[in-house]
């Protein structure tokens, strides 16, 4: 039995013993007209799928699903905290059939019903590590500490000229420099470009590998069905024309003898 | 046999309609006859004769216990509804070929009809497109099939931010990077947590997209990657106010490689006022030295 056919078995004895769920029950018997019963009802039971949401995140070990999880948590929180005005509105109408004390209990319970959405852990206080490490390396461009910056004082030595030469190559240096970085620049540009088209060749490739293993068995069993087949096919068809062969010898056989009864009672 | 598919039709109704003298239907001829009947009219490009008979030949099929034929012929039902426009029915019919295609046991063709299905109607009903997009993530991750899940997240991410739903965007984005954690694809993992960081700071919801940087930096290998450093580059800058270090990183290459719709966002940043954290954060400092006094 497949699995398939195990959840729709399932599916219908459930749904055949649905009227003897008590909660179900409950749930179907909530009264209709009352609109503040209805939508804290509603509040209510997502608060607490909430709420076992932020205990399952305690036991995730899988850091990314703590993180999606967290996400969920917080948006539904927004969502609820969102819906809480209007059940207050709805709080302070009056309803045929109850009483005072009822009404205000009602606000009461709303007040408590937002403490207990406020209250739902959703992984706010935990602080980043430090990225010191990350900080200060991703530095941008490349920077010569040059203090000089031309600012030659003529005052403080003779200008040789060797001395002036070096200041000539000093500055062309300078100009050329800026168009370095700039080529660097492209450059890195252009390898992390690369780097990212890499990554994602690299993820397709893995994405690749299991479908290529599945073609690979369903191919094996084709081939190997159809090994069989053909074997099993060619012993049939010598089977078949061998006993034709048997059912020649035999009319043969019975011919032969019944010229051979025809002779011997035309001769007796 | 007539190849007239309105004859042919109406011979296949007569197959299947029980009377005194047919006490079983013969849905064998019966769903050849529709099939035919389909493909004439698929031809003729009567889009709604075609379609219904599609529908016919997909029930014929089931009652042959056949689901996988059964689930083809629906899928080529929508496919004609989406001619027609008539979008409701594009849904409804994508969902019950998913549906046989579950029958089957077969995930990968079911989540397929329904990616279709919410490309086809994501212009339209785009709330319709949204559902069926998380169904068909679903059934793939009941699957483990997570690898095939990170297109549909992105094309999920993508109505939202039409939408203008950023925070249902930056959850969207944040399930892609749990599914890519779940096969080790660390690459669109990072870009998926940078992409939810810039969805939330297009937002204006600085604090949100802080406590994204922070939850996602957990993962040790996000805070050395490069869309971490990019993410706590945009984070710093936007807690100093500073307008001009926003636009330099925006432009910057970790962002161009993100999904288009993403890159849109972040070259629109910085929106609305950046100067007022700082003053937040001194605040906070304050506080803190009179707690240690």
């Amino acid at each position: 039995m497949s699995v398939i056919d195990l959840i729709t078995r399932v599916d219908s004895i459930c749904r055949k013993f649905d009227k003897y769920d008590v909660d179900k029950q409950a749930e179907l018997n909530v009264s209709g007209d009352d609109a503040f019963a209805r939508l804290y009802a509603v509040v209510e039971a997502e608060l607490d799928s909430t709420i076992e949401k932020a205990e399952s995140v305690a036991s995730a070990k899988n850091r990314a699903a703590v993180v999606a999880i967290n996400a969920e948590i917080r948006r539904t929180k927004a969502r609820l905290l969102d819906e809480i005005p209007k059940l207050q509105r709805l709080a302070m109408k009056k309803v045929r059939g109850l009483s005072r004390e009822e009404l205000e209990a009602r606000s009461d319970l709303v007040s408590a019903l937002k403490d207990r959405i406020a209250s739902v852990p959703d992984g706010t206080t935990t602080a980043a590590q430090p990225s010191s490490n990350g900080g200060a390396s991703a530095s941008t461009g490349i920077k010569f500490n040059s203090n000089y910056d031309g600012s030659f004082d003529s005052d403080y030595f003779q200008n040789t000229e060797e001395t002036d030469r070096f200041r000539q190559e000093y500055e062309m240096r300078k100009m050329k420099q800026s168009a370095q970085d700039e080529g660097l620049d492209v450059i890195a540009e252009g390898l992390d470009t690369l780097k990212d088209m890499a990554h994602d060749m690299n993820e397709e490739l893995e994405r690749q590998v299991p479908l290529v293993d599945e073609i690979d068995e369903k191919v094996d069993k084709a081939s190997s069905d159809l090994r069989n087949t053909n074997v099993r096919l060619k012993d049939t068809v010598n089977q078949l024309r061998s006993s034709r062969n048997f059912c020649i010898d035999i009319i043969l056989l019975c011919l032969v003898l019944g010229i051979a009864a025809y002779l011997y009672n035309v001769l007796k | 046999m007539s190849s007239d598919p309105d004859k042919l039709v109406a011979k296949a109704d007569k197959l299947t309609k029980l009377t005194l003298t047919r006490w079983s239907a013969d849905w064998r001829n019966a769903t050849l006859n529709y099939e035919q009947a389909a493909n004439a009219y698929r031809v003729a490009k009567k889009y709604e004769k075609a379609k219904d008979a599609f529908e016919k030949a997909s029930k014929g099929q089931e009652m042959l216990t056949s689901p996988w034929d059964a689930a083809k012929h629906m899928e080529s039902a929508a496919a004609l509804a989406k001619e027609l426009g008539n979008w409701n029915d594009v849904a409804d019919l994508y969902r019950r070929a998913s549906e046989l295609y579950v029958e089957c046991g077969r995930a990968q063709p079911a989540s397929d009809a329904l990616g279709k299905a919410a490309r086809a109607v994501e212009d339209h009903l785009p709330d319709v497109a949204v559902q069926l997009y998380t169904d068909a993530c679903s059934l793939l991750e009941e699957d483990d099939k997570d690898q095939m899940a990170f297109d549909l997240y992105r094309a999920l991410t993508a109505v939202h931010i039409k939408l203008e739903k950023y925070t249902d965007a930056a959850a969207a984005l944040l399930r892609l990077g749990l599914a890519a954690d779940k096969c080790n694809a660390s690459n669109s993992q990072f870009k998926a947590y940078l992409s939810a960081i810039i969805v939330y700071l297009y937002a204006n919801d600085v604090k949100a997209a802080e406590k994204c940087y922070n939850d996602c930096s957990q993962i040790p290998a996000f805070l050395g990657s490069d869309q971490g450093r990019c993410g706590s580059r945009l984070i710093s800058a936007y807690s100093e106010g500073n307008v001009e270090e926003i636009k330099r990183v925006a432009q910057s290459s970790t962002i161009t490689h993100l999904d288009h719709a993403i890159i849109k966002l972040g070259r629109k940043l910085p929106t609305g006022e950046v100067t007022a954290v700082k003053a937040g954060t001194e605040e906070g400092e304050g506080l803190d030295e009179d707690d240690l006094t």
